[in-house]
């Protein structure tokens, strides 16, 4: 039995009136490539916001690598990488100056920083750039940056919120090849994606949350077992996710009231 | 087929703009945070229309006097106050950053025609040109009471004057847009702004030792500025006065000719933006080459007793001081603000009869120093903008967070005073070692007790700023009347002491009471840093809402 990289019971976050996540139980194994999938506004940034510590769930427990999130906060976000929304950079440092800066937060030495921080900007394609403010990088390069200090402390879960957004084919290529020779290596990589062939072709296991709601969860053969449909026919993602959260059809039926557009 | 029957009027357009800007400001104030901000421009609407309105007197009573003395050559400087505060008073303000960006216009289906007619109407309603247009009525009313005669032509001049004016703001906005657009220029702009305005203070001594020889200068120069829009105005209205029509002639013909040709050149500048010109900043740097050989890289050492957060956090604040232009200026600020008084107030200055002595002069400057210094830190996190998910992200406890940003500022404190120190030794001497001591002393119960204080408005009442810019670049109300609460207080307790100790004739004895407030500020700030820890994890939302925004 492997062990459990990310455990949540129940968690909820409410802002007001509205419950963003509603009772959400997760569990994804150590070392499984995981897809969190959902419509705009279903409550996937929130929950990732709440895994990494940036946001404090209304109620519910949450546990990674078995450490409780309450009580073990420091070792636990020792433990992760995350690229937020947002990416999280300061835009006033170069490239090479961030990486450094977060290398020491997380407690590498000084060498050990400095011989990270170049092999993946070497690898980021990056280097070159390393001394450029990260305010006059492009999105893709900022993308790129945020993820090299996402993985400098060498993470055992790694959260990625939309991380190929405005990343070029080439850098995506090396980065899909990076991120599956880490879950070769045990490490848990938590992923959302609006591109659901992205997520279709690396994750092994999909969470979908709706409404707040979490709506299914399990290996990709067991969301489609689950979906009905003609025997033997090979769903896509995209079909499994909308036949979920209950939209399939709807765009048609949406699609024939602009009858002054199309 | 698009559906779009005819095109909205030139007239609807800058309805629709105006209205659009007037959304923009509405719910510019729904925010949480902007009832300081509404206040504060409630404040400066009252206080600005004093001034329009106090300016508008002055600018009636100069015609009136002019006019109805046989001076009416004067009138030109009153049309060189009006040219000089409407261009130059815009160009200050294109500095202070986000203004509305009247190019996003360019993708609706405007006409070039009708995007110079919008762009000169938007002109006209900035406040450089609706005041100058109060004072120009001023004048008219002002030319009405005294020779009602000449205000067919004042009317005429007064016309073209406006149209050349506003021609010649656009002109020089789009310039100096295409110019700030990019972020390093804008941070220089505004460098050599506050630095030109700081250096306003040694107007006074400059003039007190050059000013006699500068005045018969200028008055020789004034004729010679006769073919410059605001002389040729002036001398059209003193030609009408003086019943000289060649002259009133000649006026206005030059005017007319200045504005046929800034006209040309602002549709020339907006046929280029019209086209597609790009301004902004420069597209994303492509992929460099590789430099092969080994880089030698200096990962910011520091003495290895600061652990590695505490002393990585000082360091980012270090990078971010030396590329915030505004905040580097800042620093500049107390060294001159020495030589300024030393200069005005010290010995062998022209007020040397009023001379400071060292002994008043030190604790004042430390005092001022710390009023400096030490604003920002009641919102150290301003221009974290969405780095400050890094700090809740990292497995670090807050207080290293904290330390960092007071060991930097600390640093940085004990670094100007030393600079601030050694000029005032060597322009009025040395305090007394008594003096000496005591207002040191002072100076560190003042700054660790205001640490504590700062670090929880920090974590309480943050506000975004943005380097480079200085419209809406202040910290929040809570936050500003909390640093002044404190300044206050601390300042008033170290101001009784030392006055004790002068008092008894003993300045050490402010110094050991100092000293053990120190101890005890002290005792405090380390004690604080754990709730402030508890703090940050309570406010963590707060502070990623505000600063991400």
């Amino acid at each position: 039995m492997s062990e459990i990289a990310i455990a949540t019971e129940k968690l909820t976050r409410t802002f007001g009136a509205l419950t963003a996540v509603d009772n959400v139980d997760l569990r994804v194994q150590a070392g499984q490539f995981f897809g969190f999938l959902g419509p705009n506004g279903a409550g996937k940034s929130t929950t990732i916001r709440m895994l990494t510590g940036l946001l404090a769930p209304t109620s519910g427990r949450m546990a990674l690598l078995g450490l409780d999130f309450q009580t073990h906060l420091v070792e636990v976000k020792r433990q992760i990488g995350v690229v937020p929304e947002g990416m999280g950079l300061f835009e006033r440092l170069t490239g090479i100056e961030y990486l450094r800066f977060v290398g020491r937060m997380y407690g590498l030495d000084r060498p050990t920083t400095e011989k990270r921080a170049e092999e993946l900007l070497e690898f980021m394609q990056l280097a070159g750039r390393e001394k450029t403010l990260i305010a006059d990088y492009s999105h893709g390069m900022q993308k790129k940056l945020a993820l090299a200090a996402a993985v400098i402390h060498g993470p055992r879960i790694l959260f990625l919120d939309e991380p190929f957004e405005g990343v070029d084919a080439l850098a995506a290529g090396a980065l899909k090849a990076l991120l599956g020779r880490m879950t070769e290596r045990g490490v848990t990589i938590f992923l959302t994606s609006h591109v659901l062939e992205i997520v279709e072709r690396l994750c092994s296991h999909v969470a979908i949350i709706h409404k707040g709601r979490l709506v299914a969860q399990g290996s990709l053969e067991e969301l489609r077992a689950g979906v009905p449909g003609d025997e033997g026919e090979k769903k896509t993602l995209e079909q499994i996710f909308l036949s979920i959260v209950g939209q399939s059809g709807a765009e048609q039926a949406r699609l024939e009231e602009l009858t002054w557009l199309t | 087929m698009a559906d779009v029957i005819q095109l909205p009027s030139v007239f609807e357009q800058l309805k629709l703009v105006s209205g659009l800007r007037w959304r923009m400001l509405k719910n510019s104030l729904r925010r949480k945070n902007s009832r300081w901000d509404l206040i504060g421009m409630i404040w400066a609407g009252a206080v600005s229309a004093l001034l329009v309105a106090g300016l508008c007197i002055a600018f009636y009573a100069g015609t009136y006097a002019f006019l109805s003395t046989d001076r009416a050559g004067w009138m030109s400087a009153l049309f060189w106050g009006i040219f000089l505060w409407w261009q130059v008073f815009p160009i200050f303000v294109a500095g202070f950053g986000a203004n509305f960006e009247f190019e996003t216009l360019l993708r609706f289906p405007l006409s070039q025609p009708a995007f110079y007619l919008l762009s000169l109407g938007y002109g006209l309603v900035d406040f450089a040109a609706a005041s100058s247009l109060c004072w120009i009525v001023s004048m008219l009313l002002g030319a009405l009471a005294a020779r009602p005669g000449i205000v067919p032509l004042l009317f005429l001049v007064s016309v073209v004057f406006v149209f050349l004016n506003v021609t010649f703001e656009r002109l020089v906005g789009s310039w100096l847009e295409k110019i700030l657009a990019k972020r390093k220029s804008r941070e220089l702009f505004l460098g050599l702004f506050i630095l030109s305005m700081v250096s306003l203070n040694f107007l006074n001594p400059a003039l007190q030792h050059w000013g006699g020889g500068a005045t018969p200068k200028i008055v020789r120069l004034w004729p010679h500025l006769w073919w410059l829009p605001a002389s040729l105005a002036g001398n059209a209205v003193a030609g009408a006065a003086e019943a000289n029509p060649r002259g009133a002639l000649q006026g206005v013909a030059g005017l007319l000719v200045w504005l046929t040709v800034m006209s040309g050149l602002l549709w020339q500048r907006y046929a280029a933006q019209y086209a597609g010109e790009e301004v902004s900043e420069s597209a994303a740097p492509g992929v460099a080459t590789r430099k092969k050989q080994k880089r030698q890289v200096s990962a910011g050492h520091g003495p290895s007793f600061v652990p590695g957060p505490v002393l990585a956090v000082a360091l980012k604040e270090f990078r971010y001081l030396t590329r915030n232009g505004m905040a580097f200026v800042t620093l500049l600020i107390p060294p001159i603000m020495v030589m300024f008084f030393t200069m005005q107030f010290g010995r062998g200055s022209i007020m040397k009869e009023h001379a400071i002595k060292p002994e008043m002069f030190f604790p004042a400057m430390l005092a001022y120093l710390m009023l400096i210094l030490l604003a920002p830190a009641y919102n150290s996190f301003a221009f974290e903008g969405k780095g400050i998910q890094t700090y809740f992200m990292a497995p670090v406890n807050f207080r290293d967070v904290l330390l960092g940003k007071n060991l930097f500022l600390a640093s940085l404190v004990i670094f100007e005073l030393a600079v601030s120190f050694s000029l005032l030794i060597w322009r009025i001497g040395w305090p007394s070692p008594s003096m000496f001591v005591a207002t040191m002393a002072a100076g560190t119960f003042a700054i660790t007790g205001q640490f504590a204080i700062a670090n929880w408005s920090s974590l309480s009442f943050p506000k975004k700023m943005e380097i480079g810019k200085m419209k809406g670049q202040r910290n929040s109300g809570m936050a500003v009347w909390t640093a002044f609460g404190v300044q206050i207080v601390l300042g008033g307790i170290c101001a009784v002491i030392l006055l004790v100790g002068k008092w008894t004739g003993n300045l050490w004895v402010p110094a050991m009471a100092f000293a053990g407030l120190t101890a005890a500020a002290l005792g405090g700030y380390f004690a604080s840093l754990d709730a402030m820890t508890h703090l940050a994890e309570e406010k963590k939302e707060l502070l990623i809402e505000t600063l991400c925004r």
